[in-house]
């Protein structure tokens, strides 16, 4: 079980490595979302439209649109000179692979969230620091929802010549359950609703996490092999 | 793996992709030590049966054992004892070899990863640049590195596909000696290739593989190098001959 674990960790250490080198990954996504959140706020009059009722909606396709582009280069990374063949032969369960890059990608999606989440702040002039705590626990469900499913899809998708248009086409669909409970919490978090009112919302998120990452533990050894 | 079973045994591998047979029933056997180089013209499933031999991918019908192991049973224990080296360097590009390869050790669950990764490192002769990006090196680096990663956990089995490509006339030197190495510390071997020397000067068995099958092993003692030539430089003009008449 200790090699299992250390197993998934080297995976996470190599990713942070890599990223530490090349920063690509987090720039990219932050700079996208920071680019999503800016057109949207030049194109909502906030004085005609409430902020909590469009800002969950903007928040969330700035969380994932930038999240795609960090899914799409998570197994990009592992297909470029064949790594993932190396990693395929070495003595793992072929779990480890799916665990690890899901960790990484929700680490690094994390970081840019945590990154965003201020200037949303400030663009929108919404107050979120008094429901920091709830709100941090609702983009934890969704950004492990996401990289849950994503991670597994990437996975599929890197196998395709058009990996960059497939991963969008097959993830967006299968993420709506997420996407509408957790831009759902926000809005009503954003209004003071507390969290423990919204119990059904949490518990239909969290079921869909554990559901992806159920279907990514019994399906990744087929999709890994060739 | 016990001092008398095969290192390698395949029954009647099959291998298709739709209607194109890629492997199409190969039979041999090779002993713990034994190198065997197989030979063919491009497209004649040569890396297929690589990939089924590693459990990289799954063989349509027929059978294949490694070091004891059925290919087919994605077998953990199995993978402990292959070490494969391809085109594909399978190397992080903006990574170190250190990094690289204490990546690799600690997937393989081998205690102290980085002296171990010091050590194949120096082993390659890539001491100098151990602290460079993967991404500055040479093709001829590359490719030691990529050795220095398949041997990394000592295994005593090796598959190598087609490792001279691309290296120069030193570089091929270099690996060269590093396979007669690995070949005296009794690991098998399988290796293809299109360099005729190469492989010739370092098996004990030869084959020729056309259209998926062996359509020629033997010991290489029992091998007329000049008739061998012949007969492989027949099979890759009749393979470009069927494939323009294909096209």
């Amino acid at each position: 079980m200790n090699l299992y674990f250390n197993q998934i960790a080297a995976i996470v250490w190599k990713d942070f490595v890599t990223e530490l080198k090349t920063r690509e990954l987090l720039s990219a996504m932050f700079i996208f979302a920071l680019l999503v959140i800016l057109i949207f706020i030049f194109s909502i009059n906030l004085s005609i439209v409430k902020a909590s009722e469009v800002g969950p909606g903007v928040l969330w396709v700035a969380f994932l649109f930038a999240g795609t582009i960090g899914l799409n280069r998570s197994f990009m990374l592992e297909k470029e000179n064949g790594c993932l063949m190396g990693l395929m032969l070495v003595p793992a369960d072929r779990t480890t692979i799916y665990f690890g890059k899901l960790i990484s990608n929700f680490i690094f999606l994390s970081i840019m969230e945590l990154f965003i989440l201020p200037l949303f702040m400030i663009f929108f002039n919404i107050e979120i620091l008094e429901y920091l705590g709830p709100l941090l626990m609702v983009i934890f469900l969704g950004t492990l929802g996401f990289c849950a499913l994503g991670t597994l899809l990437s996975s599929l998708s890197s196998n395709l010549k058009t990996r960059e248009i497939m991963l969008p086409i097959l993830l967006y669909p299968l993420l709506i359950p997420i996407v509408i409970g957790v831009v759902r919490m926000t809005g009503q978090l954003l209004e003071g609703v507390p969290l423990l009112d919204m119990m059904k919302w949490v518990g239909l998120t969290a079921s869909f996490d554990i559901i992806y990452i159920g279907v990514s533990i019994m399906t990744i050894d087929h999709i890994l092999e060739e | 793996m016990e001092p008398d079973e095969n290192a390698m045994e395949v029954r009647h591998l099959r291998k298709s992709f739709g209607v194109l047979k890629a492997v199409d029933g190969i039979d041999f056997e090779l002993k713990q030590g034994e190198f065997l180089t197989v030979f063919g013209p491009n497209g004649a499933g040569k890396t297929t049966l690589i990939k089924i031999l590693c459990g990289l991918t799954q063989p349509t019908s027929g059978t294949a054992k490694i070091a004891g192991f059925d290919v087919t049973e994605g077998n953990v224990e199995m993978r402990k004892e292959i070490g494969v080296i391809s085109h594909a360097t399978a190397l992080y590009a903006d990574l170190t070899p250190v990094e690289n390869l204490m990546f690799f050790a600690r997937m393989h669950g081998l205690s102290q990863p980085e002296e171990k990764a010091m050590k194949v490192i120096d082993e390659v002769g890539l001491s100098q640049r151990r602290n460079d990006r993967v991404r500055t090196f040479s093709r001829g680096m590359l490719q030691r590195l990529s050795i220095a990663r398949a041997i990394l956990h000592d295994p005593t089995i090796l598959f190598l596909d087609e490792p001279f490509t691309g290296l120069d006339i030193h570089a091929s030197n270099v690996l060269k000696e590093h396979l007669k190495r690995l070949h005296n510390r009794r690991r098998t071997i399988l290796m293809t290739t299109h360099d005729i020397s190469c492989g010739l000067e370092m098996c004990d068995k030869v084959a020729l593989q056309v259209q998926g099958k062996f359509a020629f092993m033997e010991n290489i003692a029992d091998v007329n190098r000049d008739q061998f030539e012949s007969m492989y430089f027949d099979a890759v003009r009749d393979n470009q001959f069927v494939m323009e008449i294909g096209s």
